[in-house]
């Protein structure tokens, strides 16, 4: 499986988010920050994430650190990723 | 219907016989029968075949659980806990914890999930059960309340605060310091054995904590009740099988005024809302499990739509179907009696409907054009 280059997950998922809040967000807004996104949207990330990916995010990566920003969402995809292909993908 | 969903809706049909009504008055399901689907791996048939399970997709799974919701409702309950207790496991556990307790809950152990506490119903965020980090144990101490199945299980699965976030921790029902007590005639679900649960410095292994600390809360309860609210949904759709059979087949023979109660035009009226009712719940239910099989991340809504449009519509479909079938379903036991208790329960548990309105209007909400 080929890794996605350097700001490919990132632009994705800002596209994502646009197209889903009508709103334009950077890579470290807060998205969960007063006035920002639920924790059901944190859900709707957690399934984004996967399918788009072929990631499982499980146990104790379901931290909403981890959702936080679209930077940190972008560092556990690739660490997923990376984690998947070592387990011989 | 695929075939191993016929072999099981065969085979539960026949395990429930018409023994529903005893159940529900006497508040008790038979421990053997649980035991003997849990078996089976039918009490929580998404479990993926790696771990013991029947990996049935949502679908089926939601098939085969409206068909036992058109059974007994308290059935169903003990399944909706069965699956969110193997589903917690999946999502929250990690892998060593999956091959420990998945195959447990796929060959006859039963589970319950604990959310409710007396000043933490919709409002989770009051949860003040407490686990404690101890060496190389935790001490769970906390006062679960309504748990469904927890009367009948062997593994509870309780949701706490921990450290500076929150987790869910495995407590074996017989633990040291763990007691729990049925609640006393329920209105609904009578024999789904919901409980109280106390929990007094339950000192247990660390590595029974699902995945680990500092996990967020309320995404961690979204998790948890997005399988359960899915189940609930196609329960809620056997319920309206259930109320729609036996209302159509009675008005269809039972004469009044020299004709059949059908063809008395505000009869059929009942007859007609209990059928959209029950498509209505259907369409609903397919929708969100396609989602769900699919991983489309809108399955989170659909789930709650779902659960929203089918708890309303039972609870309102079994109204009618108590009105059409009058003297001869008032009597508690009765298929329509117990669909009108049960169904009402079901528009509180899992997300009360105001509480699915307002994260319905939250979701509607995001998707605005700014102005």
């Amino acid at each position: 499986m080929t890794m996605p280059s350097e700001g490919t997950v990132e632009k994705e998922l800002l596209d994502f988010l646009h197209v889903r809040t009508k709103t334009v967000w950077e890579e470290d807004t807060d998205l969960f920050a007063a006035g920002g996104l639920s924790s059901l949207f944190a859900m709707e990330l957690v399934v984004h994430l996967e399918k788009s990916y072929g990631i499982a995010i499980r146990g104790a990566d379901l931290r909403l650190d981890n959702f936080r920003t679209v930077t940190g969402m972008a560092a556990l995809v690739r660490r997923l990723r990376a984690a998947a292909g070592d387990g011989g993908e | 219907m695929s075939e191993p969903l016929a072999e099981a809706t065969a085979s539960v049909t026949g395990l429930v016989g018409d023994r529903a009504g005893d159940w529900d008055r006497s508040g008790l399901l038979p421990v053997e029968l649980l035991r003997k689907l849990g078996a089976a791996g039918q009490l929580c048939t998404g479990v993926p075949t790696e771990y013991g399970g029947l990996g049935w997709d949502s679908r089926t799974s939601g098939e085969f659980t409206a068909h036992v919701g058109s059974l007994c409702s308290s059935l169903r309950s003990v399944m909706t806990s069965q699956g969110m207790a193997a589903w917690t496991v999946e999502r929250l556990g990690d892998e060593a914890q999956r091959r420990a307790l998945l195959p447990r809950l796929t060959s006859g152990e039963l589970a319950a999930v604990g959310f409710s506490e007396s000043q933490a119903g919709s409002d989770l965020s009051g949860i003040d059960t407490r686990i404690t980090v101890d060496g190389d144990t935790v001490v769970v101490d906390g006062h679960k309340v309504w748990m469904t199945a927890a009367h009948y299980a062997d593994l509870l699965i309780v949701f706490g605060r921990m450290g500076d976030g929150a987790a869910a921790v495995v407590v074996p029902a017989r633990a040291p310091g763990v007691h729990v007590q049925r609640v006393a005639d329920p209105l609904g679900c009578r024999a789904a054995g919901h409980a109280e649960v106390r929990l007094d410095s339950v000192r247990l292994p660390a590595d029974s904590v699902l995945g680990g600390e500092g996990l967020s809360l309320p995404l961690l309860v979204t998790t948890a009740l997005a399988y359960g609210r899915m189940s609930v949904a196609w329960g809620c759709v056997g319920i309206l099988r259930a109320c729609l059979a036996a209302t159509t087949r009675h008005a269809a023979s039972r004469e009044q005024f020299g004709q059949p109660l059908a063809r008395h035009q505000l009869v059929a009226k009942h007859l007609a809302d209990l059928f959209v009712a029950e498509q209505v719940a259907s369409r609903a239910c397919e929708h969100a499990s396609h989602r769900w099989d699919n991983g489309s991340p809108d399955m989170v809504v659909a789930t709650i739509l779902a659960k929203h449009v089918s708890a309303g519509h039972a609870a309102r479909g079994a109204a009618s179907a108590v009105q059409v079938m009058a003297s001869a379903g008032a009597q508690d036991g009765h298929p329509v009696a117990r669909a009108y208790r049960d169904a009402k329960l079901m528009e509180i548990i899992e997300g009360s409907n105001e509480m699915c309105e307002l994260l319905l209007a939250q979701h509607a909400l995001t998707s605005v054009e700014p102005t």
